[in-house]
């Protein structure tokens, strides 16, 4: 397959998985626009019927049979994943709120954080200490810390509306507060790299022209840094999706706590795990697609890391 | 003379997808020869040397060393009797000079370590590199990187020794230590092809220059002859230029 | 153990925390040990798979690539979770080191793959041109260099492996987050202590190795740098 092609299959992958996700998604809040919430959109038994009535048509048929066996098993699959994937579609929901609250708000930390790592004086260590600690410290043990042994919990329990509706209960707020120190941490890290690969040059000309240091910093450093930490943010974007799975420890009923509860229901662990790693991946392809669309959009001409001039490469 | 043929370059054509880099080049060289390609950038020179150590592969045509077709050889025997020196030395930077040698002499000709030790001691030693044999490649200067390289190509006890560019680059103070190793070795007998800007080298060693242009060899013959009166427009175009870009070396 | 039914009575958090250290020595050598394994098993399979996503032809590449993405774009909870309660590998250290070492082969190539072709093309012509044979030049010149510039990459590697053993957690390996859990639910009011201890743990046990690696880094340098 070419370069191309690969990508409109991509492309079109996720566009349907989106559409089925969409759909989902509004079905279920509004109480059952197409059909009753949390049931699936098509009637998974005609297929599971299919499939044993093929496996049963082919039954001692030996070798010849077995391609067909493979159809029959496809069905299976195919009639299990249609059974369960309503469930899994309200955690993926979660695990989608969690990573983009924690990279957004994350990201407002960050800059701040990364500045005055470079920039600071005392600040400077303080910004040091907090990210090299969150750092080197497992995000479980973070948000243990902060679920067992911090009063969060509680204080997001007096919030109104929290858990009614659409608006995610208060672990998953105390998820989000864990995920976004953590992703301020690295992203710090991410967004220094950068302004330490900006030619101080331009830091110089911008004080040149009048403007204080922290203006410089705002509108000359910042501007370019952010842009070359784009290829950073997918890696955390993807990161977060895949490690906002550890809420489940915490109670959070995102995607992996969906698989493991039906897994526990009907003790079809090697499916349902499949299928939520399927459903990790379209999220996590969905990210880095985004991303390499807001890396053209952003990109400026003659600057380097922010086109797509390497990929010319291979 | 048929005893004393060493290359036979046949109308060899090549190219890269869409472009053409050789058409129809054919020269022979005899044992001891010392013949310098030159021609301007992007005339296929580098290419022309490549296809006959088999890093790049001919479309058509036909190149033999001692009478024996290249492709119908072992692609590692080949090149075992075949050296090459790199215009950017390429020697491998997690060795020592001394080890740069060794390696082909260990791996390739199945050397004891000792043996191959003394033989790469004197092949460092013959491009005046004795005291150099334990820095590594980042610790030398271009010029001794270079003369490495060509010891280690020696060491192989080539046929022929190509050159590409070996002194392009050089800062112009340490051009002078690479000629000085090469006419040595065009002195001793070497069969070398050489290509080169340099045209002083060309003068006083080549037995022959040819002169490329555009994929095709356009002109060859003694380097007086050459320059001094060449035959077709197109050398004399390019030697005109050459002239008045470096002044005649 | 048996330590810590005899803590029962009330103690002091801090105090608590003290009593019970022998139960997070233990639980920091098996992290250390699930690291260690992992790491090596990512090494055995990653350095292969690094080489093949690097030099391979069109079938090798086919089949390495999309199962490394698939590995790199799956979290590791569901990866241990397949191979614990899916494959129903036993006992669950066993199923963390093969989940861990896996998914750090699927990193691990990556490494090895960006360290080789940050090697020179140069470097492989002039080994082929003295009449090395492929597979010998990339043993003998390509790799040696390449490792050498892989080290770097495995500050990062040993650090997540080493938090991501805490999500063995999720199989009941008795590891350093698992007994802090476990301690825990003993004395609730010394949540804090316990879980700040154990990170503390951690945090010293990164940074010891990264300063390791940037040793490590200095020791195998090619004099002078590369060129």
């Amino acid at each position: 397959m070419t370069r191309s092609t690969k990508r409109a299959v991509r492309d079109g992958a996720l566009a349907v998985f989106w559409l089925w996700f969409g759909a989902r998604l509004l079905n279920d809040w509004f109480g059952g626009v197409f059909v009753a919430a949390g049931e699936p959109f098509f009637d998974p038994q005609p297929v599971a019927d299919a499939s044993t009535a093929l496996r049963e048509a082919v039954a001692g048929t030996g070798v010849l049979g077995e391609p067909v066996g493979w159809v029959a098993n496809g069905l299976g699959s195919l009639s299990f994943a249609m059974t369960y994937l309503p469930d899994l579609a309200a955690g993926a929901w979660l695990t989608v709120v969690l990573t983009i609250f924690a990279t957004i708000f994350g990201l407002v930390l960050a800059v701040p954080l990364a500045a005055a790592r470079v920039y600071g004086r005392v600040t400077h260590w303080v910004a040091l200490a907090f990210i090299e600690l969150i750092r080197g410290t497992p995000l479980l043990a973070q948000l243990f810390v902060l679920y067992y042994a911090l009063p969060l919990s509680r204080w997001f329990a007096a919030v109104p509306y929290l858990g009614s509706g659409i608006v995610p209960e208060q672990a998953v707020w105390v998820a989000v507060v864990g995920f976004t120190i953590n992703s301020a941490a690295y992203q710090a890290e991410y967004i220094r790299g950068s302004i330490e690969g900006i030619d101080p040059g331009q830091l110089v000309a911008a004080r040149s022209i009048g403007l204080s240091r922290v203006q410089g910093i705002r509108y000359v450093v910042m501007p370019q840094a952010l842009r070359f930490a784009i290829p950073s943010w997918t890696n955390e974007l993807v990161y977060l999706t895949k490690y906002s799975s550890l809420a489940a420890f915490i109670t959070v009923g995102e995607l992996f706590h969906a698989a493991r509860a039906a897994a526990y229901a009907n003790y079809r662990f090697l499916d349902l795990f499949l299928l939520a790693a399927v459903v990790y991946l379209a999220l996590v392809l969905s990210a880095t697609t985004v991303m390499e669309w807001v890396r053209g959009r952003v990109a400026i001409p003659g600057v380097g890391g922010s086109g797509d001039g390497r990929m010319s490469a291979d | 003379m048929a005893e004393n043929r060493l290359l036979d370059v046949v109308d060899v054509h090549q190219s890269y997808g869409e472009e053409r880099v050789l058409e129809g080049i054919s020269f022979e060289m005899d044992r001891q020869d010392v013949k310098v390609l030159v021609g301007p950038s992007g005339s296929g020179k580098s290419t022309m040397l490549r296809c006959i150590n088999r890093l790049t592969d001919i479309d058509e045509g036909e190149i033999a060393l001692d009478g024996e077709s290249i492709y119908d050889m072992n692609q590692n025997d080949l090149r075992r009797q075949v050296g090459m020196v790199f215009q950017d030395f390429n020697l491998f930077a997690h060795l020592t000079a001394l080890e740069n040698v060794t390696l082909g002499l260990k791996r390739v000709r199945d050397m004891s370590e000792p043996d191959a030790v003394e033989k790469a001691a004197r092949q460092l030693e013959s491009v005046g590199l004795r005291e150099q044999a334990n820095s590594y490649p980042a610790e030398l200067s271009g010029g001794q990187k270079q003369r490495v390289g060509i010891a280690r190509a020696l060491a192989m006890d080539p046929k022929l020794m190509l050159f590409d560019e070996p002194t392009s680059a050089l800062d112009p103070e340490l051009i002078g230590e690479v000629l000085e190793v090469m006419r040595d070795l065009a002195e001793e007998g070497m069969t070398m092809l050489v290509v080169t800007h340099e045209m002083g080298f060309a003068r006083q060693a080549a037995t022959d220059v040819l002169f490329l242009e555009d994929g095709e060899l356009v002109e060859q013959g003694p380097p007086d002859q050459l320059f001094e009166a060449p035959e077709q427009d197109r050398t004399r175009d390019f030697l005109g230029r050459l002239t008045s870009l470096h002044g005649d070396q | 153990m048996d330590s810590v039914f005899l803590s029962a009575q009330p103690l002091g958090d801090w105090e608590f925390v003290w009593q019970q250290r022998q139960f997070f020595v233990e639980g920091t050598r098996i992290a250390v040990e699930l690291t260690f394994y992992s790491i090596v098993l990512g090494f055995i399979l990653g350095l292969p798979a690094g080489v093949v996503e690097a030099y391979g032809g069109p079938y090798s590449k086919g089949v390495v690539r999309p199962v490394g993405v698939a590995i790199r774009g799956t979290p590791i909870l569901v990866i241990i979770a397949i191979t614990y309660f899916a494959f129903g590998v036993s006992p669950a250290f066993l199923a963390a080191t093969l989940a861990l070492g896996v998914r750090s082969a699927a990193y691990q190539s990556q490494i090895f793959r960006g360290a080789i072709e940050s090697v020179e093309g140069g470097q492989m012509e002039a080994a082929r041109a003295v009449g090395l044979s492929k597979l010998d030049a990339i043993r003998h010149v390509v790799l040696p260099q390449a490792l050498r510039r892989s080290v770097p990459g495995f500050q990062n590697e040993f650090t997540i492996v080493l938090k991501d053993t805490s999500i063995a957690y999720a199989i009941g390996v008795a590891e350093l987050l698992k007994r802090s859990y476990d301690l825990f639910s003993l004395q609730t009011s010394a949540a804090l202590e316990v879980f700040l201890a154990a990170s503390l743990i951690y945090f010293v046990l990164t940074f010891s190795v990264n300063r390791g690696i940037e040793v490590l880094n200095d020791r195998v340098a090619i004099p002078g740098g590369n060129y």
